[in-house]
């Protein structure tokens, strides 16, 4: 995998942090999400992204991209969560744009990519069932062949983002239940596709999407061939969630500070809270479990980016961490806040509720103690 | 910030054969055996292993070469001491290759480095640490060991204690007061102390182990010759605490862990409920996951401070605080869920088992004396190197601020 110099991450990480501190301010932030529009999320901001090279940062430089690996992937998703950056990263260019690359055909590859790179594509990933859970292999959806036509039968879970993609990456199994599991691109607009449009805890709009003998073109099956997918779905959702967790880091650093500067100013019993040294110790409980959360969180970036053999229990490892660090930080910030902390017009509180979507997207904490623990090394003497 | 420092490096895989071929190769048998039923060395043992180390370069691989050191890489030394704790080898000895060296190449004399350095590469002298007093524990730059200038030499009086290894030792480093009326902190000088000085006694502490490992140092007009001084006097402090950032990294020992962690997993396949290994209990899976996690959070932290050590010379001492707090807690929680093992096994303690020569009978699954040893001793691993509430006031205040 290709990969940027330390200077270029620098770079990379500083043109984030700069732009998004002028123009993404927590007024800013508010506007969007609840804007007028019901989109939940700004277009000019998302051209701006394409702009500055963020949305093709980890595409090849064919398709207009800068050719980073997970890790400059990481650097976006960890400035985006610094600010809670409303638009559909995930979707868009951490899954759609690593279904596409992984597996998708040079036609799709060549069309869809710098579509992305450009911001010119938004894709939401809806593969989740009901009755799935956190399980990444229970797929029920079925895509039939109709002549030159696929015909889509399914149900999914809600998806972020899924409310303004033009695109829904669909998993479905092809033929029957007994068939492969593939992806499919399906235009959010078809006939046959029905949305239930809501917001998610974080106030971040999605939906769940249901399909009725939805009709969509045959070259819109994501690859040539009929292969079934659910490996790559499972490196996809690993991708997935890491990101997730380096956006968790981001938006953690964020609110261990405004709590840090928060108790420095607030006075009781004629003192800064910040002199107390119980609250001294519950601040440096946030600020360690972030750091823990980083390091791990990085350290499985890099074993993605190297194609180490343990990347993925890194990932999984990762996911336990930063699940168990996301909670005690969320819930910290706003019990060190007081009251202030339980009101919709800070901040805190919605770092709370990103940092709650973190943690359980893709699955939560004890999702991820269960898969190593099935998986646990068996006693070996030495 | 979210930038790492340390870059990929996937030629390690040489290495590792490397070290697992050597271990294999050059544990002695009856070090092979001990350490397999958990039983303790002689230093005789102990000594001709860490030589064999140092005799590759391997003890202080991480110093950087223009002192005698291999210039690792953070990656290398972790991936030697995950060798190393899958061989079952003997823990690393980190008084000279964590503490001592790097205070003498960073702030010594050309001469110091000289006499010393080499001895450190390879084992030649056991060091210890002269910080704790009976006065001054978590409020370390309270000590009152005097030492007083007399010509070329320095009259030391004074009282260490919970001094590890100082029966086993050489030489010790050591803190001392040389300006009684300075403030704490500016008061206090860096000694190198030779353990045979006359006037100098060391009496052993029996620990709740029922073990010995630890120490009081008295000191009666025990001479120092100046040239053993660090750097410059009253500035100890300074080194001391570039020494405690390099002791808190050292605190954390990856290779015990996963030796640790192994020897669990093993004793969980070995105790059974109602007829069925504790290994297939959902609940102790489930624990066996959090401690892996916990375990590769810790290699991330460790990963960062060893970056942090190579590129500015020494770890960052908060980076160094995080990592030890979590490190130490890592450990006892370990040694805690071997220990919920134990009980299905009525909790004995046979401390006779840990030493070689005992010819009673084992109850319970091998090793467990070593344990609940473990579990015993590392009840101190919040304590030494500064308590966790120690390492979070640090946090607190040149992390935080506050």
């Amino acid at each position: 995998m290709p990969s940027f110099s330390a200077e270029e991450r620098q770079l990379l990480n500083d043109s984030l942090n700069e732009f998004l501190s002028e123009n993404y301010s927590f007024e800013r932030w508010k506007k969007l999400a609840r804007g007028g529009e019901m989109e939940g999320f700004g277009r000019a901001e998302w051209a701006k992204y394409a702009e500055l090279g963020w949305l093709g940062v980890a595409l090849p430089e064919a398709a207009g991209g800068s050719g980073g690996g997970m890790t400059e992937l990481g650097i976006v998703m960890a400035a985006a969560g610094r600010r809670m950056v409303l638009e559909p990263l995930l979707g868009t260019v951490v899954l759609g744009a690593g279904a596409i690359e992984l597996v998708g055909t040079q036609a799709q590859r060549e069309t869809l990519l710098p579509q992305i790179a450009t911001g010119r594509l938004f894709i939401a990933f809806c593969h989740a069932e009901p009755g799935a859970g956190y399980a990444r292999d229970w797929v029920h959806a079925i895509a039939r062949r109709d002549g030159s036509l696929l015909v889509i039968d399914g149900e999914k879970s809600f998806a972020l983002g899924a409310h303004a993609a033009h695109t829904l990456l669909v998993s479905a199994r092809l033929g029957s239940q007994a068939g492969p599991v593939c992806l499919f691109l399906v235009p959010r607009t078809a006939g046959g596709v029905r949305l239930n449009v809501a917001p998610a805890l974080d106030g971040r709009l999605g939906a769940t999407v249901s399909f009725a003998g939805a009709k969509i073109a045959a070259e819109a099956k994501v690859g040539d061939d009929d292969e079934d997918r659910l490996g790559m779905i499972d490196r996809l959702i690993d991708r997935g969630a890491i990101a997730v967790c380096a956006e968790a880091c981001g938006a953690m650093a964020a609110v261990t500070q405004a709590t840090v500067d928060y108790l420095k100013t607030r006075q009781q019993f004629g003192q800064p809270l910040s002199k107390f040294q119980v609250l001294q110790h519950k601040l440096v409980d946030m600020s360690v479990s972030s750091e823990e959360a980083r390091a791990i969180v990085h350290a499985a970036l890099q074993a993605l980016d190297d194609k180490a053999p343990g990347a993925q229990r890194a990932v999984w490892a990762a996911k336990v961490q930063t699940a168990r660090s996301a909670r005690l930080v969320g819930s910290q910030a706003i019990q060190l806040h007081g009251g202030m902390g339980m009101t919709d017009e800070l901040a805190i509180g919605h770092y709370y509720k990103r940092l709650t979507l973190c943690e359980t997207l893709f699955g939560d904490g004890e999702f991820y103690l269960k898969k190593i623990g099935a998986a646990a090394a068996a006693c070996v003497v030495a | 910030m979210f930038i790492r420092a340390v870059q990929p490096n996937s030629g390690l895989d040489a290495f590792r054969t490397e070290v697992r071929a050597f271990c294999e190769r050059e544990m002695p048998p009856e070090v092979r055996r001990k350490q397999a039923r958990g039983q303790h060395l002689e230093k005789s043992e102990y000594d001709a292993w860490l030589k064999r180390l140092g005799a590759r370069g391997w003890l202080t691989g991480k110093w950087p070469k223009e002192y005698g050191g291999l210039g690792w890489p953070p990656e290398q030394f972790l991936a030697f001491q995950e060798e190393l704790g899958r061989a079952s080898a003997p823990p690393l000895v980190s008084f000279g290759p964590t503490m001592a060296g790097p205070v003498i190449y960073t702030f010594g004399t050309p001469e110091q480095k000289q006499k010393h350095l080499q001895d450190i590469i390879r084992n030649n002298t056991w060091w210890c640490q002269g910080y704790s007093e009976p006065g001054a524990g978590s409020d370390l730059a309270g000590l009152k060991t005097r030492a007083v200038r007399d010509g070329n030499h320095y009259v030391v009086d004074g009282q260490k204690i919970w001094t590890s290894m100082a029966h086993w030792a050489d030489m010790m480093f050591a803190l001392v007061r040389t300006d009684p009326n300075a403030k704490k902190q500016e008061g206090i000088s860096f000694l190198l102390i030779d353990m045979k000085s006359p006037g100098l006694t060391v009496r052993p502490i029996i620990g709740i182990t029922l073990g010995h490992h630890l120490n009081e140092v008295f000191f009666e007009g025990v001479r120092v010759p100046v040239e053993n001084r660090i750097g410059e006097e009253n500035k100890g402090w300074t080194y001391a605490k570039f020494l405690l950032a390099n002791e808190r990294v050292g605190n954390v020992d990856v290779a015990k862990l996963e030796a640790y962690l192994r020897q669990i997993r093993c004793l969980l396949d070995a105790t059974q409920e109602g007829g069925k290994a504790l290994a297939e209990d959902p609940a102790f899976q489930r624990r066996l996951a959090e401690l892996e996690v916990g375990l590769a959070t810790v290699k991330a932290l460790m990963a960062d401070q060893l970056a942090a050590a190579r590129t500015n010379g020494a770890p960052s001492l908060m980076g160094a605080a995080a990592l030890k707090l979590r490190g130490t807690e890592l450990v006892q929680a370990i040694l805690q869920t071997g220990l919920d093992a134990l009980g299905r096994h009525g909790m004995v303690y046979q401390s006779d088992a840990l030493h070689a020569g005992w010819n009673g009978e084992l109850i319970g699954p091998e090793g467990s004396a070593d344990v609940i040893y473990e579990h015993l001793y590392r009840r101190a691993a919040t304590i030494y190197g500064g308590s966790s509430e120690v390492q979070k006031n640090i946090i607190a205040k040149g992390a935080l601020g506050l």
